[in-house]
């Protein structure tokens, strides 16, 4: 395989809660290569959400080496990091994180306008081509609050994905929606990667979404404690519910 | 910026109550700005105007005649030798005119007050038919010599008419006790301090009580054509005079009549010319100009600072409010710059719809308060020289209203804005919970 697009060596992230240090991450290490769509499993504190958050670049290690496509995030400034986001990351928030006085169409456009790399008319029809794909088209007028939950995370699949990002990271992409439409997303979110080779790393409980990812990296007490397939990860987790 | 404007906007229409009472209030106090500006310019612009055609040019030559040390008069003696090194020497000169001063005993048929007398040429002071509103008689009739203006004060004190006589009674630079008997021909309505102790007779009549020659005025004003120019023209009228030979008067920024005490106790004689301002001739109803403006300016201040509280408190509940947004903005590629920029696109945006709002209400509230000629209460015609109060809604003042309040409102955004720009992704989102 080629380089590992993301690269974590020997990662460890502690919290300071007032005179307590609390260890989030201890010693991770773990490599995902371009056009993997892995899900880290885990119980609720586990370290999932840390363990995005360093490799989203919104949060730094304590100790240890966090590389995305190829870069020390502890070497970057705060601007090149967020340079970084935009240019290489996309997220998929729990909550959908939708800016709510936008349309779905402007709430999409709006990592393009950061970019500022295309002209109105490409950024219009860059947008209504992954509304379409992800079956918004017709919605590009409405606002986020008149939209269903599902739609809602359509919507935040589609901006994850308008900067042609090399990764997208999805923190409990299903978690407020119900179990079918949470197994749309991750059809969606499936489809984009097998089509556009993007990287997908989601975190979740649910064993019907692990179901779909190529490999599951299971994380307890902030430790990685296995890398299956995710057909093995299913079997050892009981197979269906959580 | 489209897009942050967007989202400033629609922000601002989502919370559109709290919107409409910070609005309200900006809208408010830049409405009360511009009105007490207004009455600050009016009543500065309507003192300036009748003070300047009254009493005083924007820049006078006046002085002191002293035949003996003890007994000075307000005269300057050869005049249009004066008259020729200003025309020469100030290009700045809109016209010049030339005033009798004087101090004389009215009499009438039942009654005498004391009082100043100006010796005028009507035909030549276009200012003064602006200024005076004659109630009864003809301001033309005072270009007869033997003729006098009073005013409505005067004339009930001495219980006279148009077309009555009056005797004017003075002692002349030589200490002679002369009289002249004269003719009013107008009486003007009241003028504040002025009418109680002004009277105006041709120049000629004055003269003739003085018994000067034709050479001899009291002073000289100079209209010029920027009343910003007058520093610069007193002080070179007071180089050039020096170099022509007059003696001159230290400066001294008081009215003539406050001199005679210390012109009298000095022990030169003859001629010292005196260059004064127009403030210095009426530097003794300055000081409420000066208490009106401080009062009015504190009573901004104080509206302002309350304005930038509640925007300041605002910006906070917004922020809070907004944390996961902003966390979700800088998630996804969003500057810390950016993100100060949107919240102050969002300051600016109520700042500056609001100031012009409120600009607009206040040049309209100026406007109607005009159209109702509203009377000014007698303690301020006393000043005013006016009996009405005027506001005047200068584009300067306005421009600067509209600046102050709007930089204000904006500028006290940017420390919250700044402290949300500040703020780390992984703290916003994690704070959402």
């Amino acid at each position: 395989m080629n380089e590992p697009i993301v690269s974590i060596v020997d990662v460890v992230k502690e919290y300071q809660l007032g005179s307590t240090v609390v260890p989030a991450l201890r010693g991770v290490s773990l490599d995902v290569h371009k056009g993997e769509f892995i899900s880290i499993a885990g119980p609720s504190g586990s370290g999932k959400t840390t363990l995005l958050n360093l490799i989203g670049c919104v949060d730094v290690a304590t100790r240890g080496t966090v590389r995305v496509v190829g870069r020390d995030t502890a070497a970057l400034s705060e601007r090149e990091l967020t340079r970084l986001r935009l240019e290489t990351i996309g997220f998929i928030f729990q909550s959908f994180n939708l800016v709510g006085v936008l349309s779905v169409f402007q709430n999409v456009e709006f990592p393009l306008l950061l970019q500022g790399k295309l002209r109105g008319h490409e950024r219009r029809a860059r947008v209504m081509t992954l509304l379409e794909q992800v079956g918004l088209a017709d919605h590009a007028r409405h606002r986020p609050n008149e939209l269903s939950g599902g739609q809602r995370q359509r919507v935040a699949v589609a901006r994850a994905l308008v900067g042609s990002p090399h990764i997208v990271l999805a923190d409990e992409p299903t978690a407020n929606l119900d179990s079918e439409t949470g197994e749309r997303i991750v059809d969606l979110m499936k489809e984009m990667n097998l089509r556009d080779g993007t990287t997908f790393i989601f975190s979740t409980h649910d064993a019907k979404v692990m179901a779909h990812a190529d490999a599951v990296v299971k994380l307890a007490d902030g430790k990685i404690v296995g890398r299956d397939s995710a057909g093995a990860a299913l079997a050892a987790s009981g197979s269906g519910g959580h | 910026m489209g897009q942050l404007f967007l989202i400033a906007v629609r922000n601002l229409i989502t919370h559109r109550r709290r919107t409409l009472l910070l609005g309200g209030a900006i809208l408010g106090v830049t409405a009360l700005l511009v009105l007490l500006l207004g009455l600050l310019n009016g009543i500065r612009s309507t003192i300036l105007e009748s003070a300047t055609t009254l009493m005083t040019g924007h820049v006078n030559v006046g002085g002191f005649y002293k035949v003996t040390a003890g007994a000075g008069a307000p005269v300057v003696t050869h005049y249009p030798k004066i008259l020729e090194v200003i025309r020469k020497e100030v290009p700045e000169l809109d016209y010049v005119t030339q005033r009798g001063r004087g101090w004389a005993k009215v009499v009438s048929d039942t009654g005498s007050l004391q009082s100043g007398v100006g010796g005028i040429d009507i035909l030549h002071e276009p200012g003064f038919r602006r200024v005076i509103q004659v109630k009864d008689g003809s301001l033309d009739a005072l270009a007869e010599p033997g003729t006098i203006l009073i005013f409505d004060e005067q004339a009930q004190k001495l219980g006279v008419r148009v077309g009555d006589q009056l005797t004017l009674s003075a002692y002349t630079v030589r200490g002679v006790a002369n009289t002249v008997d004269v003719r009013i021909v107008a009486i003007a309505r009241n003028v504040g301090l002025l009418s109680s102790w002004n009277t105006f007779v041709p120049d000629s009549t004055l003269r003739g009580l003085y018994q000067m020659n034709d050479q001899a005025t009291g002073a000289l004003f100079l209209y010029l054509k920027d009343v910003k120019q007058v520093p610069r023209v007193q002080e070179r009228l007071r180089t050039v005079l020096t170099g022509a030979g007059y003696s001159l008067m230290d400066p001294d920024p008081r009215a003539f009549w406050f001199k005679f005490e210390t012109v009298n106790r000095e022990g030169w004689t003859g001629q010292k010319l005196d260059v004064t301002t127009w403030e210095d001739e009426i530097s003794f109803i300055q000081w409420t100009v000066t208490a009106i403006t401080w009062l009015s300016y504190t009573l901004i201040g104080i509206l302002l600072v309350i304005i930038v509280v509640g925007l300041m408190n605002t910006m906070w509940i917004s922020i809070r409010e907004r944390t996961r947004e902003i966390g979700t903005l800088r998630a996804i590629g969003m500057q810390r710059a950016r993100v100060l920029a949107m919240f102050m696109t969002e300051a600016f945006t109520l700042a500056v719809t609001a100031t012009l709002a409120g600009a607009a209400l206040g040049v309209g509230l100026c406007a109607l308060l005009n159209l109702a000629h509203l009377q000014a209460p007698l303690a301020l015609q006393l000043f005013l020289m006016r009996d009405e109060v005027r506001l005047l809604v200068k584009p300067s003042a306005l421009l600067g209203a509209i600046a102050l309040i709007a930089g204000c409102t904006t500028g006290i955004a940017l420390f919250p804005s700044f402290l949300a720009a500040r703020m780390q992704p992984v703290t916003a989102m994690h704070r959402v919970g």
